[in-house]
């Protein structure tokens, strides 16, 4: 490729990045905007259920009202007592009464059946629409949310209400544009000037301007969250100032509780005068959007809803993701030119053998891992979580639980130790089989003869009761693992003594070194990076108890994943539902975050007595 | 110092492999002592028998004038440098020279004192503070050498310890070796697979061969009046030249025939099987039918100084080393002429023929 072949390619990479953080930040923003219409539609439409009256008893006589029939085809308007049904007339009224309402920034459309009662020129819906907006209790048509309109008791459908939100501008620049273009222009101008200046490979440059075109994306969706959560709360509140004047019989005020009932997803409680304008604070430690509404004279209320700005944090790793698209294909590209093309092929086929066990990982691991991230998101999540003593009890149980990996270890160096001191011979071989029987063996099923043993009291032993005691419990486990474990790490050892080249042992003979010194200078230090790799990953596992703990002891010590596990599912402390997800997310990122804080040292040191060796 | 001393050594290994038999080998006091052998001859197994890292199956080992054929290493009071250095890899060169001191218990001050000595001597003051895996191949040689030297042990055993170095490096240490055991004066036994080596360093070259003690001579003894066949083969670059013949009485005495070659002999009384062996500086070659037979010319190499002629003499081969550039051509036939004075007859066995 020449050069300006490469560097044309490069900012149409550049520009391919830009183009997709572009679309996805569009497309995330109209997801806010859909909910905000989703939202404001169902206020309206109980709105408009709350302020419509019946129609009148018929008076006897005159059959034939001017109510005017709606437009073909025939509405399948369900028969229901009248009292349940609306005063079509009111309706009317109502609902060409919202498009007068000042400062509106949603158009609202009302049917009643298929008609569209607001601009009765407007094409219908199709009985179709009506049916399936019974099951899905709300659906995306033509730029619009549309949500059914239920009778006066909230029964059946008898309508529909659609709300179009209109496009606001909300970005802080002059004409109400966001920062994320003028980013992305940047982004891929400065890629340009970078590639074609020859300045090839100024990854620096190229990540930075992604970053910045990020940052600005993010910068945008959250002022349109921010936006949509504001939209609702100054709609919502002229619906509710309408409200307090249609609502209450005629000379009587208006009770908050009818009005709290028109939003049922926020809460409506007596406040102060303020500014029209929304604005932000914090109740009880969490946030909230909070509006001033008059409801008569003198009389405010506040109304408060969770701002949707605190949801965007998770959207901002789709961003990273989006925007680095550009400095990964510079690079790749970068790599296609400069490799020849035999290394490119078999790079492609090293790729092609890595796929399966990539796949696996990313479903099974990072999928699960960033979907972990995604819930455990907002940070509140995290707060709760470290300041609930139920946290640092299981993580003091399991940090007492791991002590029993350096008791292990050492027993196991020194069974590895017998074993390859007398490997020829019966003895040898029946020590052999004798440890490794527990490590072929389930854990679960270990742990449910322990269990057997603890409770039915065979063995000649007696009712034990250890596993449900709680001062015998955490020994009890801790044994159970040790039993568990030792094979394993025996093995490694055993296939590490075996590594060693005779020739050293010998020659520290020769130089005089007795027996025990000769394990201490020469074996150990041989075995160093074994040892640790074996503590290392013993710790690891039994700061990831689950198992022998869940099967064991349901009551007894909390180990840090069962907590997790208990977040999640509910039972003995942990709420269930779906904020709990979030929470046992948030736990289990702090616990993994913990465990590579504590491991990283290490690891890192056993990567550099791998290249050693 | 002290003499070392193996009265009918036997070794049998678990796998019923037995890598010596019966050897008697007497190593003087302050001597260097060369063992020689092909891979595979038990060259190693002798010195690990020696420093007791092999309990041998029957016979004595006497060090001095004590038997230590069941002590323990360290009781022995020898130093080996291993075929593969065995420096201990996480440990500096410092470290690992002081190693052997430290084991003995010496005071830290003294045996600062003697490494520094010791790798002052060997020119590893530089690397001192290196790992194994951070030096030279000569510089780890010299450091195994260190590691073996600083104690000052009555013995040392050295296998092979040139064997992994190029040849203008080993050439260098070998003079670096000899300088060593003048300068200490200590009993060395020196293990190598190369008889240039031995013929070299040698005050006296100890042959092995498959486990068994063939010769003990000085250099020219071993080269001059090999005790047998493989002694004879094993000896000069290339070896000697052994045909497979018989004698009968010819037209004017006694004859071998070996191959397409007959050679007149003054020998008295053999007849039947025997192997003659013939140097190859001893082969001439001639006109065809001019000398004791003729041969055809496989192969020319020409060296500069001399020129190898490999030949084949009726199924058998034989090497003639011609001086500078011969006119000899691949793939004609020439005549053998052969230096009657300068014949080793063996028998079928490979002992030698009075
Ligand atoms: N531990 C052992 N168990 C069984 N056989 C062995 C053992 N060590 C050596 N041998 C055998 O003994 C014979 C002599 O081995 P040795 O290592 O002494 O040879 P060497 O002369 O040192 O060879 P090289 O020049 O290749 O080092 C060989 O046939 C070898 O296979
Ligand atoms: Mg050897």
């Amino acid at each position: 490729m020449s050069p300006r072949g490469w560097a044309a390619s490069a900012t149409a990479a550049a520009a391919l990045a830009a183009a997709l953080t572009l679309a996805v930040t569009h497309w995330i923003e109209r997801r806010y905007e859909r909910a905000f219409a989703f939202r404001i539609a169902r206020t309206t439409a109980a709105y408009v259920a709350a302020v419509t009256p019946p129609p009148p008893p018929p008076p006897p006589v005159r059959r034939r009202g001017r109510i005017p029939r709606p437009q073909a085809p025939i509405t399948p308007v369900p028969q229901s007592p009248a009292s349940r049904t609306y005063h079509l007339p009111s309706l009317l009224t109502q609902a060409r009464g919202l498009r007068t309402l000042p400062g509106w920034t949603t158009e609202v459309e009302v049917y009643y059946g298929t008609a569209p009662l607001v601009d009765a020129t407007a094409p219908p819906l199709s009985p179709d629409d009506l049916l399936q907006l019974d099951s899905a209790g709300g659906r995306w048509r033509e730029g619009s949310a549309l949500v059914p309109l239920k009778d006066r008791d909230g029964r059946e459908i008898v309508g529909a209400v659609a709300a179009r939100p209109l496009r606001v501008p909300t970005g802080p620049l002059p004409g109400g544009l966001g920062f994320a273009f003028p980013a992305a222009v940047l982004a891929v101008v400065g890629a340009a000037v970078i590639a074609f200046r020859g300045r090839s490979l100024r990854s620096g440059g190229y990540v930075g301007a992604a970053l910045l075109l990020a940052a600005a994306s993010y910068l945008d969706l959250r002022a349109v969250a921010r936006s949509s959560t504001d939209r609702w709360l100054t709609d919502t509140r002229r619906l509710l100032q309408e409200a307090a004047t249609r609502l209450p019989p005629p000379r009587s005020r208006v009770s908050v509780s009818d009005l709290a009932a028109l939003v049922q997803d926020a809460e409506l409680v007596a406040g102060e005068p303020a500014e029209s304008a929304p604005w932000r604070a914090r109740v009880d430690g969490a946030p909230r959007a909070i509006v001033a509404v008059l409801i008569g004279s003198g009389r405010w209320v506040d109304l408060r809803t969770v701002p949707a700005e605190i949801t965007t944090l998770r959207w901002l790793l789709l961003l990273l993701a989006s925007a680095l698209v550009g400095p990964l294909g510079i690079l790749l590209l970068r790599w296609a030119e400069r490799t020849p093309a035999r290394k490119r092929r078999e790079t492609a086929i090293a790729w092609g053998f890595l796929a399966p066990a990539g796949l696996h990982l990313l479903v099974f691991t990072l999928g699960p891992a960033a979907l972990a991230i995604y819930l455990a998101l907002p940070l509140a999540n995290f707060r709760t979580i470290v300041h609930d003593p139920l946290t640092w009890l299981s993580m003091r149980s399991t940090g007492l639980y791991a002590l029993y990996v350096p008791v292990s270890v050492v027993i196991a160096l020194g069974a590895a130790l017998l074993v390859h001191r007398y490997r020829v011979g019966w003895g040898g071989r029946l020590l052999r089989s004798a440890l490794l029987l527990p490590y072929v063996t389930s854990v679960v099923a270990i742990a449910l003869v322990w269990q057997l043993i603890d409770q039915a009291g065979t063995l000649g032993l007696g009712r034990s009761g250890w596993l449900s005691s709680p001062a015998t419990a955490l020994p009890a486990l801790m044994l159970l693992a040790l039993y568990a474990q030792l094979g394993g790490q025996t093995l490694v050892f055993l296939a590490g003594l075996e590594r060693i080249p005779r020739v050293y042992v010998d020659a520290a003979r020769v130089d005089g070194a007795s027996a025990w010194r000769r394990f201490w200078r020469i074996t150990l230090p041989l075995l160093r990076p074994l040892t640790w790799f074996v503590v290392l990953t013993g710790l690891l596992s039994a700061f990831q108890v689950f198992t022998i703990a869940f099967v064991l002891t349901q009551g007894g010590p909390r180990v840090l994943v069962q907590r997790a596990y208990q977040l999640a599912w509910g039972g003995g402390g942990g709420s269930g539902g779906s904020q709990a997800f979030g929470m046992a997310s948030a736990f289990a990122i702090l616990l993994c975050l913990a465990l590579v804080v504590f491991s990283w040292p290490r690891l890192k040191l056993l990567g550099r007595y791998a290249q050693h060796a | 110092m002290a003499s070392v001393t193996l009265r009918r050594l036997s070794k049998v290994f678990d796998g019923g492999v037995q890598a010596l038999h019966h050897l008697d080998l007497d190593v003087r006091d302050g001597e260097l002592l060369v063992l020689l052998g092909p891979s595979g001859s038990g060259k190693t197994t002798v010195l690990r028998c020696i420093a007791g890292l092999e309990e041998p199956t029957t016979g004595e080992v006497v060090i001095g004038e004590r038997v230590v054929t069941h002590d323990s290493p360290a009781e022995r009071d020898v130093a080996m440098v291993f075929q593969s250095q065995a420096l201990y890899p996480y440990l500096t060169v410092r470290e690992n020279i002081a190693f052997p001191l430290e084991m003995r218990g010496l005071a830290h001050a003294q045996a600062t004192r003697r490494v520094l000595e010791t790798a002052t001597r060997l020119g590893l003051q530089s690397v001192l503070d290196r790992l194994p895996s951070q030096l030279s191949e000569g510089e780890r040689q010299r450091a195994a050498l260190g590691r073996a030297i600083v104690r000052g042990p009555q013995v040392f055993l050295l296998d092979e310890p040139l064997a992994r170095l190029d040849a203008p490096l080993r050439i260098e240490l070998r003079a670096e070796v000899l300088a060593l055991h003048r300068a200490i004066a200590a009993t060395m036994i020196y293990v190598t697979h190369d008889q240039a080596e031995a013929m070299t360093m040698g005050q006296r070259i100890a042959v092995l061969h498959e486990g068994r003690l063939r010769q003990v001579g000085t250099p020219e003894e071993v080269y001059q009046r090999p005790a047998d066949v493989h002694v004879a083969r094993f000896f000069g670059t290339p070896g000697m030249n052994v045909l497979q013949g018989r004698g009968r009485a010819g037209d004017k005495g006694r004859v071998i025939e070996a191959g397409s070659l007959v050679i007149p002999v003054e020998l008295s009384t053999y007849e039947g099987e025997l192997q003659l062996g013939i140097r190859p500086e001893y082969v001439g070659l001639c006109a065809v039918d001019q000398g004791v037979g003729n041969v055809d010319v496989l192969v020319v190499e020409p060296l500069g100084s001399e020129t190898l002629v490999h030949l084949n003499a009726g199924g058998q081969p034989l090497v003639a080393r011609l001086p500078g550039f011969a006119d000899v051509r691949v793939g004609t036939r020439v005549g053998v002429k052969v230096d009657r004075r300068r014949l080793y007859l063996f028998d079928a066995a490979g002992a030698p023929v009075a």
